[in-house]
């Protein structure tokens, strides 16, 4: 018994976590896990019904072999009759379990676009392959504050993300929070979430994009309202970094993709570094955030992430060593 | 005598086929090349120049490194660099030395590394090959692709 238990736990473990849609942590999940769990339900009534029947008829056939079918067709031909005039019933029975589903799936529709009239923050999270850009709409200056990988959700409030992609089709899919939604080059889809349990979650681009397409990973945090106006104000705020060789190094060799806003590096090909220390994760989910990984990933980001749009740059281990210290500054 | 010379041909299509495959061949990893070209016979041309990938990867670059705000579709003279008249000459190795050498205080020796200026190369050389409806898909395609220090967004 023990170890039948033992080996059902690790089977039910993956129904938990913090990338499963099993374990929803918002409203629109939550409308999406209702459905599924229903349409489970009924699909396993109708799965214990069906095999319930088909064994039936195969004792039956055991039961009765080699009969003489004149001995015993009268008793099989009235057993038939009884079945036959079952299946009204039957018949029945499958247009209430498909009408259930059906209402039940109009009604999650409608569930997740309930919020759609109302208004919310706006959030336009962009695929680039691979990674992803990140924008806040600014409460004070209604300007946008760029951030990457990472996204952060008020508890409770509602955000509409307005979905894009720059290059080729990519898939935002952070299931705790909302089912997925594509992200087309050329047009703009919203998907509006309201997430509701505090800490952090992880998302995942859901199409193939391309080589690196396992490495486009999300770090979604949830946050209380006031902790999330902090982080915002945090974000928005330029950097105050510190001059030296790291800073003059990377206006040279890295400005021409990445921008610090604070520092005069300006680029927009790349992922925003202005507050790059405070994020959790280094290269869309590749690495965590550490002082070493970022000199790793600065000196050598073909052999982490090969295929990646971050060129090798030819710095001496002392200038990457100084670009390193620098971003390890920008919190 | 009939059919062998339609399995000589099924043969070359099947052939013509599979050539296409080799266009966009690429090695994934840290191998790169970390010096200029040495001559317009240096042996790595082909490896840029002939295949697809690498080519609109330069174009990828190119409008990353905001080259298109002096060399755009609308770009003049000199600037133009689909004309297919190059003031340095058209050689690989020269146009690798005009893009490092010739743009002055932009420094692209520097700023940009050796494996994007050889894809950045490739790009420009096969730019006088292509035909207003391809540069036209390519201008639609690459809406939503930063441009140097602007990126409006992804839809225009």
């Amino acid at each position: 018994m023990k170890a039948r238990l033992l080996a059902v736990c690790p089977l039910l473990h993956g129904c938990g976590g913090v990338q499963s849609a099993l374990d929803p942590g918002g409203d629109q999940a939550r409308a999406l896990f209702s459905l599924f769990a229903l349409m489970m339900w009924v699909s396993g009534v109708v799965y214990v019904v069906v095999a319930g029947a088909l064994s039936w008829a195969l004792w039956r056939a055991w039961r009765y072999r080699g009969a003489d079918s004149r001995a015993d067709g009268g008793m099989t031909l009235r057993i038939d009759r009884r079945l036959a005039q079952l299946l009204p019933l039957a018949a029945g029975a499958i247009i209430l379990g498909l009408t259930v589903l059906i209402t039940a799936s109009f009604f999650a529709d409608r569930a997740l676009f309930a919020t759609r009239a109302s208004p919310a923050l706006e959030v336009r999270v962009t695929g680039h392959q691979w990674w992803w850009r990140i924008q806040y709409r600014d409460p004070v200056s209604y300007g946008w504050v760029e951030t990457a990988n990472e996204l952060h959700l008020p508890q409770g409030q509602t955000v509409r993300l307005v979905l894009g992609a720059a290059d080729v089709i990519h898939s935002f899919w952070v299931p705790n929070v909302a089912g997925k939604l594509d992200m087309i080059p050329g047009r703009t889809n919203l998907l509006d979430v309201t997430a509701r349990r505090l800490g952090w979650y992880r998302g995942q681009c859901a199409e193939f994009c391309g080589t690196q397409h396992a490495h486009m990973a999300l770090a979604v945090k949830v946050e209380s309202p006031a902790a999330f106006r902090a982080w915002l104000a945090a974000q928005r705020a330029p950097a105050t970094p510190a001059a030296g060789r790291g800073a003059a190094v990377f206006q040279v060799a890295c400005a021409a993709c990445h921008a610090i806003r604070g520092a005069g590096a300006a680029g927009r090909a790349g992922p925003d570094l202005t507050h790059v220390a405070a994020r959790r994760s280094l290269a869309a989910g590749t690495l965590t955030m550490t002082r070493g990984n970022l000199q790793g990933w600065i000196a050598q980001p073909q052999a982490i992430k090969p295929g990646t749009s971050m060129p090798q740059i030819p710095l001496t281990p002392a200038d990457a060593d100084a670009v390193a210290t620098y971003l390890a500054t920008l919190r | 005598m009939r059919t062998q010379r339609g399995f000589v041909a099924a043969r070359f299509a099947v052939a013509l086929l599979l050539a296409g495959c080799q266009r966009e061949a690429r090695d994934i990893g840290p191998s790169l090349p970390q010096t200029s070209p040495r001559g317009a016979a240096d042996p790595r041309i082909g490896y840029y120049q002939d295949n697809v990938y690498q080519i609109a990867q330069g174009g990828r670059y190119f409008s990353w490194y905001g080259c298109a705000a002096c060399h755009g579709e609308d770009a003049l003279g000199v600037r133009d660099l689909g004309d297919g008249r190059w003031r340095y000459g058209g050689s690989f190795n020269q146009v690798f030395a005009s893009i490092v050498r010739r743009h002055g205080s932009l420094d692209y020796a520097t700023r940009v590394p050796p494996e994007q200026l050889w894809q950045l190369a490739a790009y420009v050389r096969d730019l006088p090959q292509h035909t207003p409806e391809k540069r036209r898909r390519l201008s639609v395609d690459q809406v939503g692709e930063p441009q140097g220090q602007h990126w409006s967004g992804p839809v225009r």
